[in-house]
């Protein structure tokens, strides 16, 4: 399955409560994104909390989308990436 | 996860939360063997654990059951406050006062759960009826589960239902079988087809999973859950049980009795078990999957001579149902009688419109070719070919043609082989082979030259005026069309006009006046349907649907695909279901319905292979378009594999992917591409006579600035563009509602233009178009050009969608379901299951209680905005 990096904004600044609430909006999505056969894998936010960068692993980005209609998730930017790190070469060099 | 129970588990959650209160309740929970009450109740359990008590005791399928077994093993629960242990001696009702008295002073609320009642023994049938009087007084709720198909009239809980029944604290529930809907959500990862598996299954939680698990068509767990039922019938049940298993959908009664020599008592004993069911004087099994465990389990010899035994029963009949006789000919392995019946049962089908059935007919009497004489093979392989067509399986209709072809030429019967050629032409096409579909229509227009037979000549003609249409030459398909028309009237043959009409008001839609063609084509569908026709009319519409799309009359071509893959739904008539629901994705990706473009389209690119290219092609192409306006990954690749697929296709079925790479190349910058890109179409679109084709392809050839004005005879909002007339332009774009289009033609005009083109693209989510346009308005020094859409998502807490929030929202002021499913123009079905969603998803078990917690959670109108996204 493709992965994906999908860009949002919240102009308030995102707020994910650490309480019980906080939990069931997680699972929601989750729950969410597994009938469009979507899977996050993590999110980076920037330090204003206005930008997400998040890792997803889906079948189309159409599911990505539609996965975000689902959650209520503002989508900018989907790009299509491959995981590359700095210890790739390891072993091939040796 | 449990699928479509959302609401039977609301409704038990509400009424265990209701008996805390101290009104309890007796909840008769019914459903089929495998419908799945026991993960019901696990799930209810699970759900009422953490607020209440849960005790769980059950009956066994024991020839003798152990006495009020369900209540023995309550009673080992530590958190059951009675005992069993001196029951055998004890009088039963003491117990049952015991068990009424923790019901009555326990602290939370009790689910007690009695599984499958149907097997109880008296006393516990006593204990129901004792409980059942007295529950309302208690802080419980008493639910029993039991399975309604093995209930007969006689079944002694039935007594004590109608004992129960009007009492207020008797609530009834109904574990249905699953939609196909919920089947195909089960399948999504699977390669099963949904409606398939729903048919085979019955829509049966048990056979659902462990097909999906096993993988195989018949799972071992399936058929011993079937046997072990079977198996507790009497001999003479079993024989008609056996007998119904090895006929197609149901079986006479009086067929039942003869071939299992069993008398009604034994019917009634097949029945009241559950195992098969009658429907009027029909006996039939509830699943098919049962069906062919029991016919898989008997003997070869066994089955044979059921299988005869049914021919001759069958052929005594005064109408001889040939469909059946054709089955059990194919089952028996009696070639002759397979010759002698499946031929005719396949025409029956087919003017039935069961195409599926009809190939079925035809490919099991051309097993048996060597007994048929050689025109009539030809005949059958022929008659073949027109529903493999229609079931999209176009290779396998070639090849029968192919083969027909050979006697045909040998034979020098020019006129059958004119007609299998304009066939033949039909089907090349369809498998790209151009060339040799127009070489094969020729040949028939020159065979019939001499053979004296006009209605042949005419309908060759009219054949190939249909490949010049789709070739989109406009003056060959006229030349053709005229001498059709001049030969059917010297025949007078109605049918051979009529089909002269069809073909000239398709010319007319596609290279004509398209205002007069598209009301030709609804007349001509009109009349193919007073004659009975129903596969021309539809073919009529379906013209109209692709026809009317490429020159965008939205309106009609939209109400004709929709009728028409509704009636090619059901008339397996797969070749125009997938090549309709493609032009349902072309118009909604020209109209902005992006969404919904997409959804279609991968409907449709999923089932591409082994059939007519046209329909994938066209569905990609729509699918790779949404993807380069939004600026979505994967667009080059979608459009490319259109292109592969379509090697070979029309010009027709080419441009838009085309269009649709050099409008890419555009939004990135890479216009100086865009005439190479468009080489080959472009010439493709001069040499024909499409108007929108040559308006649209010219519009990007314009675009990179490859040509300074429009190409003759372009459609004419691309040439009011390409005029610079963009005000007239976006206003004809707007009247056919092509907003991005219509977006366009504003980006080309003054600042005020410009920024509505923005706010178009932004509602429409065309990032790179949009972006392109602010780009421009900042180097013209403009001040305040809006942000892009923002969603107001501090997100829902909840996580609920859109359309939850609103049903929140109405539910809030106190609306009905039926009163909310009028305000959104959903049925009430699909408002009933977005309310159990918001239920779950608030964790609440009533309206009231969902109600306070959106409220607490500053999700309603008062309490923030997010309700107003």
């Amino acid at each position: 399955m493709p992965r994906y990096v999908v860009e949002r904004t919240f102009d308030g600044g995102l707020e994910v409560p650490t309480d019980p609430n906080g939990f069931d909006t997680m699972m929601g999505v989750v729950g969410n994104n597994a009938k469009e056969q979507v899977t996050w894998v993590q999110s980076f936010v920037s330090a204003d909390k206005t930008k997400t960068y998040c890792i997803y692993d889906g079948p189309s980005p159409e599911a990505i989308r539609r996965a975000a209609e689902l959650n209520s998730l503002p989508v900018d930017v989907i790009s299509e990436v491959r995981v590359l790190d700095p210890y790739f070469y390891v072993g091939a060099s040796s | 996860m449990l699928l479509e129970r959302d609401g039977l588990l609301a409704g038990l959650e509400h009424l265990v939360d209701v008996a805390g209160d101290g009104a309890g309740a007796l909840a008769m929970i019914s459903g089929e063997a495998g419908s799945g009450k026991t993960s019901l109740m696990n799930e209810l359990a699970r759900r009422i654990e953490p607020r209440g008590r849960v005790l769980i005791g059950g009956c066994d399928p024991l020839t003798t059951p152990r006495p009020l077994s369900p209540l023995m093993d309550i009673a080992a629960d530590p958190d059951a406050h009675f005992t069993g242990h001196d029951l055998v001696e004890s009088d039963p009702f003491s117990l049952f006062a015991d068990v009424l008295d923790d019901l009555k002073g326990t602290i939370r609320p009790t689910l007690l759960v009695i599984e499958d009642m149907h097997w109880a023994d008296e006393a516990t049938l006593d204990f129901l009826r004792y409980i059942g009087r007295r529950v309302a007084d208690t802080k419980a709720v008493v639910a029993c589960t039991y399975r309604e198909d093995e209930l007969g009239t006689d079944h002694p809980l039935r007594t004590v239902l109608g004992d129960l029944a009007t009492r207020q604290s008797t609530v009834r529930f109904s574990v249905d079988p699953l939609t196909v809907e919920a089947v195909g959500y089960l399948a999504s990862e699977s390669r099963h087809d949904p409606a398939d598996l729903h048919r085979l299954t019955g829509g049966n939680a048990f056979y659902v999973t462990e097909i999906l698990a096993t993988g195989e068509h018949l799972p071992g767990s399936v058929s011993d859950a079937v046997m072990a039922r079977v198996r507790r019938l009497t001999p003479p049940a079993q024989r008609v049980v056996e007998g119904v298993s090895v006929a197609p959908r149901d079986l006479a009664v009086d067929h039942a009795l003869a071939l299992s020599g069993a008398d009604l008592s034994d019917i009634d004993e097949a029945t009241l078990s559950g195992v098969v069911v009658a429907r009027g004087a029909r006996l039939a099994f509830r699943h098919e999957l049962a069906r062919s465990a029991v016919e898989d389990s008997l003997p070869m010899g066994r089955r044979l001579s059921l299988h005869r035994e049914m021919i001759d029963l069958l052929r005594a009949d005064e109408d001889l149902d040939l469909a059946r006789l054709a089955h059990h000919a194919g089952r028996a392995g009696d070639g002759s009688l397979v010759v002698e019946y499946a031929p005719e049962a396949a025409r029956q089908a087919s003017l039935r419109g069961a195409h599926r059935e009809a190939a079925e007919f035809f490919e099991l009497a051309l097993i048996e070719a060597d007994r048929v004489i050689p025109s009539e093979l030809a005949q059958l392989r022929l008659d073949l070919a027109v529903e493999l067509g229609i079931l999209d399986r176009q290779e396998q209709a070639l090849q029968q043609l192919l083969l027909a072809a050979e006697f045909y030429r040998e034979s020098s019967d020019h006129v059958m082989l004119a007609s299998l050629l304009r066939r033949l032409s039909s089907v090349l096409w369809r498998n790209l082979d151009l060339v040799g579909a127009r070489r094969a229509i020729d040949e028939a227009i020159e065979l019939l030259q001499d053979a004296g037979d006009d209605e042949a000549l005419a309908l060759a003609h009219e054949e190939s005026a249909f490949n010049w249409m789709l070739a989109r030459r406009h003056a060959s398909a006229r030349e053709d069309l005229a001498r059709c028309r001049d030969l059917a009237e010297r025949t007078g043959a109605d049918h051979v006009l009529l089909l002269h009409d069809y073909m000239a008001a398709t010319v007319e839609t596609v290279l004509g006046d398209a205002e007069r063609g598209v009301a030709g084509l609804k007349r001509v569908e009109s009349q193919f349907r007073e004659r009975g026709d129903d596969r021309l009319a539809a073919s009529a519409l379906g013209m109209l649907g692709s026809g009317g799309g490429e020159v965008r009359r939205y309106d009609p071509a939209l109400d004709a695909l929709r009728t028409a893959i509704e009636e090619g739904l059901r008339t397996d008539a797969d070749f125009m279901v997938a090549y309709n629901r493609s032009w349902m994705a072309r118009i909604a990706f020209e109209q902005g319905r992006w969404e919904e473009a997409t959804r279609i389209a991968e409907l449709v690119a999923e089932e591409r292979y082994g059939r007519a290219a046209i329909a994938p092609v066209t569905a990609l192409g729509a699918l790779g378009r949404v993807r380069v306006r939004r600026g979505d990954p994967g667009a080059q690749e979608a459009l490319e594999e259109a292109l592969r697929i379509g090697e070979g296709c029309e010009m027709q079925h080419l441009w838009s992917p085309y269009c649709g790479l050099a409008e890419l190349a555009w939004l990135e910058g890479r216009s100086g591409e865009i005439p190479k890109i468009l080489d080959w179409v472009w010439g493709q679109a001069l040499a024909a006579d499409s108007r929108w084709a040559r308006g649209e392809v010219g519009f990007w050839m314009w675009k990179a600035g490859a040509i300074n004005e429009p190409p003759d005879a372009a459609a004419e909002p691309f040439a009011l563009h390409m005029n610079g007339r963009w005000k007239e332009a976006a206003d004809a774009w707007h009247d056919i509602d092509c907003p991005y289009e219509e977006a366009l033609a504003l980006a080309e005009g003054d600042e005020e233009a410009m920024l509505e083109a923005i706010t178009i693209f932004d509602g429409l989510g065309a990032r790179p178009a949009a972006r392109i346009v602010r780009s421009r308005l900042r180097a013209m020094g403009v001040a305040h050009i809006p942000q892009g859409p923002r969603l107001e998502t501090r997100a829902n807490p909840a996580g609920l969608t859109n359309r939850q929030v609103e049903v929140l929202g109405l539910m809030a002021e106190g609306l009905s379901n039926g009163e909310i499913a009028d305000r959104l123009y959903i049925s009430k079905k699909t408002t009933e299951h977005h309310v159990s969603a918001v239920l779950a998803k608030l964790g609440a078990s009533t309206r009231a209680k969902a109600i306070a917690r959106a409220e607490s959670l500053h999700m309603t109108k008062d309490g923030g905005d997010g309700l107003r996204q």
